[in-house]
């Protein structure tokens, strides 16, 4: 395995942010860490970078203890995202590179070529300060990746991006991920996992809930999702036998049945009452799937997705 | 490169780039000779012309026309100009205060319109009491007066003379009880007066202060605004964040140094080229202190350990502050310990050796202020044997202890700093800061 993680434990004032968690990322893929805030997510992150240790357990790169020479080869963007506001921003680059052990000679045309990806070229010998706040995170989103990683880890890359800017980055991660490097990247919005990882780990509370390849995970949880597009109201289709849960957005249902359970006979009875305008069945999305196995209330999770869609 | 200069450099670059740190590198040192040149320019400013004066005398004694004689000794100029013209000498009959009432307010005007610079007025009996002397002027060029007391003692002692039983010739009575000016001499023979010391003290003690200061405070809030920024998280993903702080430290001190070294080699310029032509005795009195090779090794020494002292305790403080605006806070009290010794100075002067000066020295906080000028009262006069004198033990000493207690605080601000720049939001209480030192 590329990079793994072995029973890593990190407790703060007692309480325990991260619980003997074990995870392996394979080479040239991109790994979604999923779970609500507060799961651990980013602590998980700065142990594998080595900004703080874990209590116990090791994190292993290419089967050595994680040093200095790995970070060097890893490309990190924090959540908390932050430039010099008084450099310039082909200055900012260069230095950072440098402190991955890059000569300035050996990133400048690739300054100038990344700039130009991003549309930021007219910026390069700007003050970061003059730039957007958008702006501000492709560059430092490119800061990261400048000195040509092999690993890549972005905390919450998305959060605050409009979409076009994250058509970009999406992008670019999958032209990197076709270039054999490895993607680690966290996020609490699972449509975003859903669409960009290969490999997932879900966790909760500091534990890991589940993890392995996007489509094992997908197939272990079966077909056995229903969307239902329909008029009136829904409400009565919770109790219905075989309807395990039910998320409501008033005129579209999403139901998860119980094991064995008939789609037919289900859609029978919501057809005697409302009118169905589409009946699907479904694989189960990674938000259904997290909270089965996570038994994390609805609620929460839903918050979680609220505060997502608004920052 | 190893990462520790990448660091280093953007630091110090950042700084020397600035127009600031130009316009200060410069414009400090002219700002600091013309505090030091200017007052005694104002006060004790060279006479260029003669200037004019009037007496009013009363006193029936022709005091007016002995004084304009005793003064004719003073002159100005290479020409030899009379240095004080007697425009006018009136004699107003002893009864007759109506006279020298008017006349008085008359040349006052003149004054005021600045046809004469001093009027003198000699009211009856001037030789009963100082009273009834007076000298009306506007300036308070205290050479001119200090020659007219001079010349009044003696024109006044003469008449008291005449008027007692001492039966001897005026001038041989004079002569006898002349003051005395009594000299200077320190045990080595030197006389270096004792403004000169201080000046010269206050000079290197100021640089490092003020070095100290400037430096220290930026490297705070540099810290607090890359902690407020959240660039801090990037940095440590790349260095460790003791490379990080030694980095920050030692390259904000290279822009410190490179400030000093301008300003000396400035001032040596100074010296050998403009020195003869354009210093005071005074500056060149200080400047042969300053530039003597005990003091100057101890300057740079103490200058260097100061710095990284203080500059790794403003570090610690930035470190787990959140804004600027709490540090006001923590620069005050650091910089009042740095200028105590200023403060205490004069006691200092009046003793070197003096007990708690001696056992403040040993105490790392004072002694980088404290011990320069301790070394400076004393070292200059003791050249030839100063590398065995006590003052050279004593600051040795000294010197190591702040050196101990500049590694001991890199080591503990090493261990805040690792967690400080990391956490937001609440500052830590002091068992969490001892819980982060202890941690492994």
């Amino acid at each position: 395995m590329y990079l793994v993680l072995d029973k890593v434990r990190k407790e703060f004032d007692n309480k325990v942010a991260v619980d003997d968690l074990s995870l392996e990322v394979p080479q040239g893929v991109i790994y979604g860490i999923i779970g609500p805030n507060g799961a651990g997510k980013t602590t998980t992150i700065r142990m594998i970078m080595n900004i703080i240790a874990p209590d116990s357990g090791r994190v292993l790169f290419e089967n050595r203890e994680a040093d200095g020479r790995f970070t060097d080869r890893v490309g990190y963007l924090p959540e908390e995202r932050g430039l010099y506001k008084k450099m310039l921003v082909k200055d900012v680059m260069i230095y950072l590179a440098e402190l991955k052990g890059k000569k300035a000679a050996e990133v400048l045309p690739q300054i100038d070529r990344w700039l130009t990806r991003m549309e930021l070229i007219d910026y390069r010998d700007r003050k970061v300060e003059d730039l957007s706040k958008g702006m501000a995170q492709k560059l430092q989103f490119l800061t990261t990746i400048l000195h040509d990683p092999d690993v890549i880890i972005l905390d919450e890359l998305f959060s605050g991006l409009d979409p076009i800017n994250m058509e970009l980055l999406k992008d670019v991660l999958l032209d990197l991920k076709r270039a054999g490097k490895t993607i680690l990247f966290s996020t609490h919005v699972m449509e975003q996992a859903e669409k960009l990882c290969d490999h997932i780990c879900m966790i909760s509370s500091g534990r890991k809930v589940l993890d392995g390849k996007m489509s094992d995970v997908k197939a272990q949880f079966g077909k056995n999702s229903i969307q239902v597009e329909m008029e009136g109201d829904g409400a009565f289709v919770r109790s219905l036998p075989g309807v395990a849960a039910m998320t409501n957005f008033n005129n579209y249902l999403e139901l998860r049945l119980d094991k064995g359970a008939n789609p037919s006979a289900i859609l029978r009875q919501i057809v005697d009452k409302v009118e169905v305008k589409r009946f699907q069945v479904v694989e189960p999305s990674l938000y259904d799937i997290f909270i089965d196995t996570a038994k994390v209330s609805r609620t929460k999770l839903m918050g979680e997705g609220e505060e997502a869609r608004r920052v | 490169m190893s990462k520790f200069w990448v660091i280093f450099k953007r630091e110090y670059t950042q700084v020397v780039k600035k127009k600031s740190f130009l316009v200060g590198i410069f414009l400090t040192p002219i700002l600091m000779a013309a505090f030091m040149v200017l007052p005694a320019l104002l006060a004790g400013s060279e006479q260029t012309a003669s200037e004019h004066m009037a007496v009013v005398d009363q006193s029936g004694l022709s005091i007016g026309t002995r004084f304009e004689e005793a003064l004719q000794k003073y002159t100005v100029g290479e020409d030899s100009l009379p240095a004080y013209v007697f425009d006018q000498v009136f004699e107003v009959s002893v009864d007759d205060n109506a006279r020298r009432i008017s006349l008085v307010d008359s040349l006052s005007a003149a004054i005021q319109a600045k046809q004469i610079k001093y009027l003198l007025v000699v009211m009856p009996h001037p030789e009963l009491s100082d009273n009834n002397l007076a000298l009306v002027t506007n300036s308070d060029d205290f050479r001119a007066i200090r020659r007219f007391e001079q010349s009044l003692t003696d024109i006044i002692s003469a008449i008291r003379l005449e008027h007692s039983d001492v039966n001897l010739p005026v001038d041989s009575v004079l002569s006898l009880t002349r003051s005395v000016d009594l000299p200077l001499r320190d045990s080595q023979g030197e006389a270096i007066p004792f403004e000169v010391k201080y000046f010269a003290a206050l000079i290197l003690v100021m640089l490092i202060y003020g070095m100290i200061v400037t430096y220290g405070t930026m490297l705070m809030r540099s810290v607090i605004e890359e902690k407020s920024s959240r660039i801090m998280e990037v940095m440590v993903s790349s260095v460790s964040p003791f490379q990080l702080m030694l980095g920050k430290v030692m390259g904000l001190g290279a822009a410190a140094f490179t400030t000093v070294l301008v300003w000396v080699l400035l001032g040596a310029g100074f010296m050998l080229f403009g020195g003869t032509a354009g210093a005071s005795m005074m500056g060149d009195a200080i400047s042969r202190m300053i530039f003597n090779p005990v003091i100057v090794v101890f300057f740079v020494l103490f200058l260097i350990s100061g710095y990284l002292l203080y500059s790794t305790i403003f570090a610690l403080i930035g470190s787990i502050l959140n804004s600027e605006k709490e540090s006001q806070n923590y620069i005050f009290p650091i910089v009042m310990i740095l200028i105590l010794p200023v403060m205490v100075g004069i006691g200092v002067v009046r003793d070197p050796y003096v007990m708690w000066a001696q056992i403040m020295s040993y105490i790392p906080l004072f002694a980088p202020t404290l011990m320069v000028m301790r070394i400076m009262f004393i070292a200059p006069t003791q050249m030839e044997y100063s590398l065995f004198s006590g003052i050279v033990a004593e600051g040795t000493i000294s010197l190591l202890l702040v050196v101990a207690a500049t590694i001991g605080m890199i080591w503990l601000t090493g261990r805040v700093f690792r967690v400080g720049i990391l956490m937001y939001g609440k500052r830590p209480t002091l068992p969490e800061l001892a819980r982060w030192i202890r941690h492994r």
